[in-house]
C-alpha cells in the first residue's frame, strides 16, 4: 500500500504527480521463476503462457543490459523491482470498479463510469499491473471489434493471443523485450475483423502507482484485412525521488489493405530539476505490415519520463506498404531520450515516412536514431526522413544518428536533419507584435510541431500542445 | 621500457610487437622515445572486432596482417620514374617500391622557400619542428587502433614545413607508387603551414593491379593562422590492395582547408578523414568522391569537430557503387560545448546503380551547444529515368547518357581539383569505371 504525498508546492509543474491511496495486491521484490509462476497465477493463465513467460525468463537471464544508446544512468538492480502490484478488489462489491480508482482516473481526465464517459473513445484503463475497467465494449462487441485487456484476451481468445504474440516482437528480440515476456502483467488487446472499420478512437491508458514497481505492459493490435483502427495511447506516473521502471512490448499487425494509426502521447513523471527520479521508458514498439497495401503509422509526443529510450518501428513486408513515423520528442531539465524509429523495406513498392522534431532544453540530452533498410529484393522503394531539432539554452544537446542502407539500385532515399537554436529573428518578431517571451517561443515549438501534431486526433492534439507548453514554462529568459 | 603497464600479446596487430619496434628504433633518442609512447597507447587499445559500432560494416579480419611482412626500411634514389604531373608542382616527393627522392622541380628548396625532407632527416635535423606535430596533435578524437599503429610504426613520410608568410606558386606533389607486394606499407606525412601562408599539396597512391599488399596511411595537416592549404589526394590502387586510411587537419584561427579526396582503387578500404575547426573563424571546405565496381568496399568516415567559436564547415562526399560493391558513409558533425556560431553542413550522395550493390549511409549530428546551424542531408538512389530519357530523346544510346549523367553527377567534385591535368584524369577514371564491366 502506497502512502506517500506528492508536495502541493509541486502540483502546478506536474499536475498527474498523485498517489492514489488504495491498498495494494504485491508480490515481494525480485525476480525469479516463482514470481513469474505467481504473476501467471493471479492472472489465471493457461499453461502455453506460463511456459512461454518461462522461456522469455530463462533467455533474459543470459543477457546483458543494452549500453549503446546515448544515455547515463546507473545501474539497474532488477531484484529491486516489484513485477506486480495490482489494487485489491473490495470483496464486498464484485464485479464494480473500485471508486477510488474511478476517482483517480477522473482526476487523470479519464472518466470510466458508463453515463460519463469519453465521447467516441474507447478506453481501456491500466493501474499498475491491471486494466481495471475498457468501456464501449459493447458497441464494440457487436461489430465484432475484440478490444479488451491482455489477461482477458488470454483467457477469452487464446487462439488469436497464440497466433500473433511474439510474432512482431519475440522474446528473443532484445534485453527488455525478455524482460517484458517474461513478467508482463497486463495492456491491451485489440482485433479487428475482416472489412471492419472501427467507428471510434481505441485507447490505453497506463497508470503506474504503486511505490517501486516496474510497468511491463503488453499490446497487441491486429487488423485483418480491409479493416482500420486509430488508438491512443496515454500515460502518467506520481512524483517520486526514485526512477521507476517501465518497459512494455507493442505490437501491430497490419494484414492486407488494412490500416492502424497508433498514437501516444506520454507524460510519465519526468523526475525534478536535478534530475532525481523519473520513469526510465524502455520500450519496444514494433508494426508489421504483413499483407500487400497495409499501412502502419505512429505518431508519438514524448513529453515526459526521466528517460526514454524507443524505436516504433514498420516491418514493410507486404508489397505496396507504407510505414509513417511521426515524432515529437521533448527534454528539459536533466532528462534524456533516444528515440527514432526503424523502417525495414522487404516487399516491393513499398513507402516510407520519417517526420522526428526534437526540443531539447534545460540540461537535457535529445537524440533521434533511426534505420532505414530496403532489403536487396525488394524494388521500387521510397523513403523521405525529415530529422530536425531546436535547442532551447546553452547546456542541452542534440544529436541525429541516422543509418540509411540500400541495397537495391532501385531505392530513392532522402534524407535531411537540421539543428540550431530558435531564431532570434521570429522571437524579435513575434515580440514585437505583444507576445511575451514564453508565448513567442511557444508558439514557435508548436509551429515546428505542428507536421506531427496534425497527425493525432484533435483531442489529443490540443492536450499534447498544452503538454509542451507546460513542460516548457521556465525554460526560456 | 614498459614497466608501467602490461602489453597484451593479444590485443596486438600480428606482427606489431615490441621486438618490431626495438628494430625500428635506430633515430634520434626523443624519436625513439616518441615512438615507445605511442607503442603503449597502440597496445591499451583493444584489437577491434565486428562486434564493435565502428566495425560493424567492415570487419576488421578482412585486413590480412597475418599474412603480410611490415616494410622496415626504405634508401634513398637519385631519381625516380617521373611522375606525369611533376611539371604542375615545385616539389616532388616519390616513394617507389622500397625506394625514395625528393625533386626540387622548381627550386623552391634550393632557395630554401620551405622544407620538404623525410620524417626520418626531421627527426635528426629538426627536432624542435617536428616533435610538437609528430603523435597525432591535429586529431579531434582520441585514435583507434590503426591510428595508433602508424604512430609507433610508420616507416616512411615526408615532412613539409612551410614558414610563414610564404606563397607556392605551384604546390607539392607526394607520390606514394607501387609498394612492394606482400609487404605492409605504413607512410605518415605532417604537413605544417605557417601564418598567412598559402599552399596546395597533393598525395597520389598507384599500384599495378597485380600488387597485392597492405596500407596503413596517416596525414596530418596543420594551418596555422590565416593560412590556406589547397590538399588533394588522389588513391588509385590496384585491385588487390587492403586499404587503412587516418588523415585529419587542424585549422586555426582564421585558415582555410580545402580538401578533395578521391577513391578509385583498393579491395577493402576503410578511411577516416577528420578536420578539427580549432580557432575562430576557422573555414574547411571537404569534398570526397568513391567509386566502387565489382566487390569493392569502401567504409568512409568523417568527423567535422567544431571547438572553437565562429567557425565553419562544409562537407560534400559523393559516391557511387555498381557491380556487388559495397560503400558506407559515416559522418558525424561535433560542436563541442561553448562553439557559439558555428555552421556546419554536411552532404552525402549515393548512387546504387545495379541491384547487387549497396550503399550505407549514417550522417551525424552530435550537437553541445545552442548557438549554431547544422545540417546534414543524404540521398541514395539511382540515376533519374526521366533525364536518362531526355538525353535519349535527343538522340543518344542508353549507355551514353548514362555516362553523361554519371560524369555530371561527380563533376561538383572535379571542379574542386586544383591542377587541371588531374582534374582530366579524374574524369578519365570515373568514365572507365562507370563503363560497361567496370574498372
Amino acid at each position: 500500500m502506497s502512502t506517500t504525498e506528492t508536495p502541493s508546492g509541486l502540483m502546478d509543474e506536474y499536475k498527474y504527480g498523485f498517489v492514489t491511496p488504495v491498498e495494494e495486491d504485491t508480490v515481494p521484490k525480485g525476480l525469479n521463476e516463482d514470481v513469474i509462476r505467481h504473476i501467471s497465477i493471479k492472472k489465471g493463465e493457461p499453461e502455453w503462457m506460463l511456459e512461454w513467460r518461462l522461456k522469455a525468463y530463462r533467455w533474459w537471464l543470459k543477457k546483458t543490459e543494452p549500453r549503446w544508446a546515448h544515455l547515463t544512468f546507473p545501474p539497474i538492480d532488477y531484484q529491486d523491482i516489484r513485477y506486480y502490484s495490482a489494487p485489491k478488489p473490495k470483496s464486498d462489491k464484485p464485479g464494480e470498479i473500485d471508486p477510488e480508482l474511478q476517482e483517480a482516473f477522473k482526476r487523470l481526465g479519464i472518466p470510466l463510469e458508463e453515463h460519463n464517459r469519453l465521447e467516441g473513445v474507447a478506453v481501456d484503463a491500466v493501474f499498475d499491473s491491471v486494466s481495471v475497467a475498457t468501456t464501449h465494449k459493447k458497441m464494440l462487441g457487436d461489430l465484432g471489434i475484440v478490444f479488451c485487456s491482455f489477461s482477458e484476451a488470454v483467457r477469452e481468445h487464446p487462439e488469436l493471443v497464440q497466433k500473433y504474440m511474439g510474432s512482431v516482437v519475440p522474446y528473443t528480440d532484445n534485453f527488455y523485450a525478455s524482460l517484458n515476456s517474461a513478467v508482463f502483467t497486463d495492456g491491451s488487446f485489440c482485433y479487428v475483423p475482416k472489412g471492419v472499420r472501427c467507428p471510434i478512437e481505441l485507447s490505453t491508458y497506463f497508470r503506474i502507482n504503486a511505490l517501486q514497481t516496474g510497468q511491463f505492459e503488453r499490446t497487441l493490435i491486429v487488423a485483418d484485412e480491409g479493416s482500420y483502427v486509430s488508438y491512443l495511447e496515454g500515460c502518467t506516473a506520481p512524483m517520486r525521488d526514485t526512477n521507476q521502471l517501465h518497459a512494455a512490448v507493442v505490437e501491430l499487425i497490419a494484414l492486407k489493405d488494412a490500416q492502424i494509426k497508433y498514437a501516444t502521447v506520454q507524460n510519465w513523471y519526468s523526475g525534478d530539476k536535478e534530475g532525481r527520479g523519473g520513469i526510465y521508458n524502455f520500450v519496444t514498439k514494433r508494426g508489421h505490415c504483413r499483407g500487400e497495401r497495409s499501412k502502419i503509422s505512429w505518431t508519438q509526443v514524448e513529453a515526459g519520463s526521466a528517460i526514454t529510450w524507443k524505436y516504433p518501428s514498420c516491418v514493410l513486408e507486404g508489397d505496396y506498404s507504407t510505414g509513417e513515423f511521426y515524432s515529437v520528442a521533448l527534454t528539459n531539465n536533466r532528462m534524456q531520450a533516444d528515440t527514432g524509429t526503424k523502417m525495414i523495406h522487404i516487399g516491393n513498392h513499398t513507402k516510407s515516412t520519417i517526420v522526428s522534431k526534437g526540443i531539447s532544453a534545460g540540461e537535457s540530452c535529445n537524440s533521434y536514431r533511426g534505420l532505414v533498410k530496403i532489403l536487396p529484393t525488394a524494388f521500387g522503394c521510397r523513403n523521405h526522413s525529415q530529422c530536425d531539432s531546436m535547442l532551447i539554452g546553452g547546456q542541452c544537446s542534440a544529436n541525429t544518428f541516422p543509418v540509411v542502407e540500400a541495397e537495391n539500385g532501385s531505392a530513392i532515399i532522402e534524407h535531411e536533419a537540421t539543428t540550431s537554436r530558435i531564431s532570434e529573428d521570429q522571437l524579435f518578431y513575434i515580440k514585437s507584435r505583444g507576445l511575451n517571451e514564453e508565448d513567442a517561443v511557444s508558439l514557435i515549438v508548436n509551429g515546428f510541431c505542428k507536421e506531427v501534431f496534425k497527425q493525432l486526433p484533435l483531442e489529443f492534439a490540443v492536450e499534447a500542445i498544452k503538454l509542451l507548453e507546460m513542460k516548457l514554462e521556465h525554460s526560456v529568459g | 621500457m614498459t614497466n608501467t603497464m602490461e602489453i597484451r600479446e593479444e590485443e596486438l596487430v600480428a606482427g606489431f610487437d615490441e621486438e618490431l619496434l626495438a628494430r625500428l628504433n635506430d633515430g634520434p633518442e626523443w624519436l625513439c622515445e616518441a615512438r615507445r609512447a605511442a607503442f603503449r597507447r597502440y597496445a591499451a587499445i583493444p584489437l577491434p572486432t565486428a562486434r564493435d559500432e565502428e566495425w560493424r560494416r567492415t570487419d576488421p579480419a578482412r585486413f590480412p596482417f597475418k599474412d603480410m611482412t611490415p616494410m622496415d626500411r626504405y634508401d634513398a634514389a637519385g631519381a625516380l620514374t617521373a611522375g606525369e604531373w611533376n611539371a604542375w608542382f615545385d616539389v616532388v616527393a616519390t616513394v617507389e617500391g622500397d625506394r625514395y627522392a625528393i625533386q626540387d622541380v622548381s627550386g623552391v628548396l634550393a632557395r630554401k622557400s620551405l622544407r620538404v625532407m623525410t620524417l626520418a632527416e626531421a627527426a635528426e635535423q629538426y627536432p624542435e619542428r617536428l616533435s610538437p606535430y609528430l603523435q597525432g596533435q591535429a586529431r579531434g578524437v582520441p585514435p583507434g587502433k590503426y591510428e595508433a599503429l602508424n604512430e609507433a610504426f610508420w616507416t616512411v613520410g615526408f615532412f613539409i614545413d612551410v614558414p610563414a608568410d610564404t606563397q607556392l606558386e605551384k604546390g607539392i606533389l607526394i607520390r606514394y607508387i607501387n609498394p612492394p607486394d606482400g609487404r605492409i606499407f605504413m607512410p605518415r606525412t605532417i604537413a605544417v603551414v605557417g601564418a598567412r601562408s598559402r599552399v596546395s599539396m597533393m598525395e597520389h597512391f598507384a599500384s599495378a593491379d597485380t600488387a597485392r599488399f597492405l596500407s596503413v596511411t596517416a596525414r596530418e595537416v596543420y594551418l596555422d593562422e590565416s593560412s590556406v592549404m589547397n590538399l588533394t589526394s588522389l588513391q588509385e590502387w590496384g585491385k588487390s590492395v587492403y586499404h587503412l586510411s587516418s588523415d585529419w587537419g587542424f585549422v586555426a584561427r582564421a585558415a582555410k582547408l580545402n580538401w578533395v579526396a578521391m577513391h578509385f582503387g583498393g579491395r577493402v578500404s576503410k578511411m577516416l578523414l577528420g578536420c578539427d575547426t580549432a580557432g575562430e573563424g576557422a573555414e574547411a571546405e571537404l569534398d570526397g568522391m568513391y567509386i566502387g565496381t565489382q566487390k569493392q568496399h569502401y567504409d568512409q568516415k568523417t568527423l567535422q569537430v567544431h571547438s572553437a567559436p565562429k567557425t565553419y564547415s562544409n562537407l560534400l562526399y559523393k559516391g557511387a557503387v555498381k557491380d556487388k560493391a559495397y560503400s558506407v558513409y559515416q559522418g558525424m558533425i561535433i560542436a563541442r560545448p561553448g562553439a557559439n556560431g558555428v555552421d556546419a553542413y554536411q552532404k552525402n550522395n549515393n548512387l546504387v546503380l545495379d541491384d547487387g550493390a549497396r550503399a550505407d549511409s549514417l550522417p551525424g549530428l552530435q550537437i553541445d551547444t545552442d548557438d549554431l546551424k547544422c545540417s546534414h542531408g543524404s540521398t541514395i538512389g539511382n540515376l533519374n529515368e526521366e533525364e536518362v530519357f531526355y538525353l535519349r530523346s535527343r538522340g543518344l544510346n542508353n549507355d551514353e547518357a548514362r555516362k553523361i549523367l554519371l560524369k555530371g553527377f561527380f563533376e561538383e567534385i572535379v571542379q574542386k581539383i586544383p591542377v587541371e591535368p588531374v582534374r582530366e584524369k579524374v574524369r578519365e577514371r570515373i568514365e572507365e569505371k562507370m563503363g560497361s564491366g567496370g574498372q
